[in-house]
């Protein structure tokens, strides 16, 4: 699981949970691979980002490096900046841990990164 | 525009279904659509119940260095099967074991893909989140796609696209009324007969 995984997913769909929003991360297993940079890409996604739950979930995996804390001005034109955007993004992956519900303590166990957020029918 | 068919091998795989006449219909389809996805610059594309993951494979590699793809499945093993082939054919998909896309922020798809559980079978026959999952639809196949399609609305972003393979015993114009009352345009974008079946590929959009 990337951290722009972790970004879009929620536990809101669970029975009496309201908000389900950010999943906490406990990460076992962290990998980071080389991934092709695009920056255009990266440009994109920034604004759709939640990016306070994005710096927070990289701190807390402790893969935020030099990332800054907030968006930058004029970051489609700072490489420098999309590149640390990127690895945080696409290149850090979860491979095994879990994702916790904020409300209900719920996990949602990761394995070889894939994480498994099935509910069971008294659940929703 | 060409559509690399991927490359799969479901030897370690035995619950997953293999792409068979559906799932090429649903690769053509793409094909002849490709042109169209690629010019709204989709962000976010998402198949629901991946299966093997070629079709998405499929499709992430056309999108590759543009849009971030990702599938979900309900059977842990097609989840798996999906991660094995987006590898095979180095392109990267993020596996996730979901119903639907229902652990999603809301209208976040740009491009959503669904060959959904089709055949006509009694009620009871979807149960579970095995192999049986893949083709049991229930009372005129419409079960888990009825159950999708209220969903689509709360799926799309603003120029979300989703294309859904039915067969003739689905009831089109009764799948169209539906989704034209739920706000959304829909068409037939590809048709085929097979041996004992009557494909068609719908495309559904916002108005």
């Amino acid at each position: 699981m990337k951290l722009l995984t972790h970004n879009m997913l929620t536990s809101k769909c669970m029975k009496g949970v309201t908000v389900g929003y950010p999943l906490k991360i406990n990460a076992f297993d962290v990998k980071v691979s080389e991934v092709d940079f695009n920056p255009e890409f990266v440009s994109r996604i920034i604004p759709k980002l939640d990016w306070n739950v994005l710096y927070n979930a990289a701190e807390s995996i402790g893969q935020v490096e030099d990332m800054p804390k907030s968006i930058v001005d004029d970051y489609e034109n700072n490489t420098d900046f999309l590149k640390k955007v990127h690895r945080v993004l696409l290149e850090v992956e979860v491979i095994n841990g879990e994702l916790v519900c904020p409300e209900t303590g719920r996990k949602f166990p990761i394995s070889n990164g894939i994480p498994n957020m099935l509910l069971n029918e008294d659940e929703v | 525009m060409d559509l690399k068919t991927p490359l799969f091998d479901l030897s370690k795989f035995k619950n997953v279904y293999e792409p068979s006449e559906d799932t090429f219909l649903f690769l053509d389809t793409l094909e002849q659509e490709l042109q169209l996805i690629l010019s709204i610059k989709p962000d976010f594309v998402v198949e629901v119940g991946s299966g093997s993951g070629v079709v998405i494979t499929a499709l992430a590699n056309a999108c590759k260095n543009i849009s971030f793809c990702l599938a979900t499945d309900i059977n842990s093993e097609a989840n798996s099967a999906t991660a094995f082939t987006a590898k095979l054919n180095n392109v990267t998909i993020e596996s996730i074991n979901m119903k639907y896309l229902s652990n999603f922020k809301p209208n976040i798809f740009d491009v959503v893909l669904f060959n959904p559980p089709y055949v006509v079978t009694e009620s009871n026959e979807i149960k579970g989140t095995g192999l049986n999952r893949s083709w049991a639809g229930g009372k005129n196949g419409r079960e888990v796609i009825d159950e999708f399609l209220k969903l689509l609305p709360n799926i799309l972003s603003y120029k979300g696209v989703c294309y859904m393979v039915v067969i003739k015993e689905n009831k089109l114009e009764d799948i169209h009324n539906v989704v034209v009352d739920l706000g959304l345009s829909c068409y037939i974008v590809k048709e085929r007969k097979v041996p004992g079946e009557h494909l068609f590929v719908l495309k559904m959009y916002r108005k």
